[in-house]
């Protein structure tokens, strides 16, 4: 991951999307790509038209508990007798809102921090980086575990402790390329002609900054989710009533020698969604770091 | 004293608990003790059992660190030979099939797997290990057997990261100048293959592996407690769940120890895999 912004050479400040075509062709030669983003597109969908698709209110009890798909429900019910094709897509929702969410947070936290220490160094740098370590010398469930467990579990927490998690990987990454272009001479020309630091970290570095950046978003997305599938099976995320894939699979486990089902298809739902953000950020990788791609 | 009693204390038991724990101090004053105490050994008294933290973390560490070690191994015993394997096929489809079970590794949480795992055992081969943990050096075939389901739900998901990783890895190295040498002066595949080309490959494997440790350390905690193992993850979440905060700082600073040591180790490793890497 990091490699990729010791690669990255200087992009000039330029502004509107560079060469479309030469995207469109790229993307189409990275077929995984475009396997990740329509399985992305798909959840999406499914979270945003959760109350139309859904077939029944994924909290009340509306038949017999446990029963296996087919009996008149699609995916069959829950423990409580709830109709788990309702849950599971209900979870979508739950899943991409507290993952983008918690993702927006560590790259706001992230990226303001990577860049400004590149950008201004000396002790700026020296605090916000050293600060960051501390951060990444906990494996990141643990240090989620550990902040959850001063808040309180709860959705927003699990969402503010995600994003703490994954701060430090933004940071490193976009203080690299922020170093590599702050002393070219277009900085400094931009700096001779009056321009304010604002301008020049918003005009001049984050264009550089922002490829790996995407690529990183997306990568995090994936285990945003997945950690928020652990936080909410440990008990200490999204609490219940409320349907959320790993709190299902976590309800699951006293029953799933009754009927496996309830155990099986919210494992299913985690592992297709995370692929599938995982898939795309490979992709994205693939086709915006030169480096890697010519390998 | 048992925490978990607060509603039923009169006042002035309330505050004899409270000074009992240091808790009547100001939040600075009790971290610069807590530091102090933790740099003499001390990690202060459950405010469950009163038994002091360090004994209790001393005696679950073991366990967890069994769990990590056999999951890195079995990760690495399976996932390296097949990606030198999948490094002899060139094809693009070999590519994407391996790109695919990589990512698939690192998107299937081991939650589910270790779910699934006690499902196929109990349904398919009617076995379940047996319920309280055993020592590795009382008993080593029960303890055995009840690390196989924990350590395969761990070692699944790295091990295909480790495929892919290899592959990649020993594609660079296949394309170097000196594997060319290698064959022109008549060496047979296999032994480039594996002295002159894995012997490079392994640099960067040996790193993934280590920023692994990390994953693997997380996915520890849930794996013990799914499966009862009483380490250092089972002790972490019930810490939590019971407001144990001496026990989950004291479990939290150990993850955080055992993280850099690991670190730490991956760095030293590099110079008795690569000679040209010297540390002054």
């Amino acid at each position: 991951m990091s490699d990729a912004d010791a690669s990255r050479g200087p992009v000039a400040a330029r502004r509107g999307a560079p060469r479309p075509a030469w995207r469109a062709r790229a993307l189409r030669r990275t077929p995984v790509a475009l396997v990740g983003a329509a399985t992305v597109a798909c959840i999406a969908c499914v979270a945003l038209a959760a109350p139309v698709l859904a077939p029944r209110d994924p909290v009340a009890q509306t038949a017999t508990p446990l029963l296996p798909p087919g009996h008149g429900s699609l995916a069959g019910t829950d423990e409580l007798g709830r109709d788990e094709l309702s849950r599971l897509i209900y979870g979508a929702r739950v899943s991409l809102y507290v993952g983008v969410l918690a993702v927006g947070i560590a790259l706001g936290l992230g990226a303001t921090s990577g860049i400004l220490a590149g950008f201004y160094g000396g002790w700026v740098d020296n605090v916000t980086m050293r600060t960051m370590d501390v951060l990444f010398s906990l494996p990141a469930l643990v240090l989620a575990i550990a902040i959850t467990s001063i808040l309180g579990p709860g959705v927003t927490n699990v969402m503010v402790a995600v994003g703490i998690v994954y701060a430090p990987t933004f940071a490193r990454i976009a203080r690299g390329p922020t170093l590599a272009v702050v002393g070219l001479p277009y900085i400094e020309a931009a700096r001779a002609l009056g321009a304010s630091n604002r301008t020049i970290v918003l005009r001049h570095i984050l264009p550089n900054v922002s490829a790996p950046l995407l690529v990183q978003t997306t990568v995090s997305l994936s285990t945003a989710i997945l950690t928020e599938a652990a936080l909410s099976f440990l008990g200490l995320g999204t609490q219940p009533p409320t349907a959320s894939w790993g709190l299902m699979l976590s309800a699951a486990r006293q029953y799933m020698l009754l009927d496996p089902w309830i155990a099986v298809l919210p494992g299913c739902a985690i592992a297709v969604t995370v692929l599938g953000f995982n898939l795309l950020g490979d992709g994205l990788r693939d086709l915006l770091d030169p480096r890697i791609r010519t390998l | 004293m048992f925490a978990g009693t607060e509603g039923q204390l009169s006042p002035a038991q309330r505050a004899q608990v409270l000074h009992q724990f240091g808790l009547d101090r100001p939040l600075a004053i009790q971290y610069v003790l807590w530091l102090w105490n933790v740099l003499r050994g001390n990690f202060g008294w459950s405010f469950r059992s009163g038994q002091p933290v360090a004994g209790l973390l001393a005696s679950r560490l073991p366990v967890t660190i069994e769990l990590a070690v056999l999951s890195v191994g079995a990760a690495a015993a399976a996932g390296v030979p097949l990606g030198v394997l999948a490094s002899t096929a060139r094809s693009v489809r070999a590519k994407t099939l391996v790109q695919v079970v990589g990512l698939a590794g690192l998107s299937v949480p081991n939650f589910w797997i270790a779910v699934l795992l006690i499902i196929v055992a109990s349904y398919a081969f009617h076995w379940l290990p047996a319920l309280i943990f055993a020592s590795p050096f009382a008993q080593p075939w029960v303890n055995l057997q009840q690390m196989l389901l924990p350590v395969l739900s761990l070692a699944l998901g790295l091990a295909a990261v480790v495929v892919r990783m290899t592959r990649s890895a020993m594609l660079e190295a296949l394309g170097q100048e000196y594997v060319r040498v290698a064959r022109a002066k008549g060496l047979a595949a296999r032994a480039v293959l594996l002295r002159h080309a894995m012997r490079n490959a392994l640099i960067p494997v040996v790193t993934v592996l280590g920023l692994q440790m990390g994953y693997l350390l997380g996915g520890v905690v849930i794996t013990e407690q799914i499966f009862g193992l009483p380490g250092l993850g089972w002790t972490l979440l019930n810490g939590v769940y019971q407001r144990d905060y001496p026990v989950v700082q004291g479990a939290v600073m150990l993850f955080a120890v055992m993280f850099v040591l690991t670190n730490l180790t991956v760095d030293l490793l590099y110079t008795s895999l690569d000679p040209r890497i010297r540390y002054q």
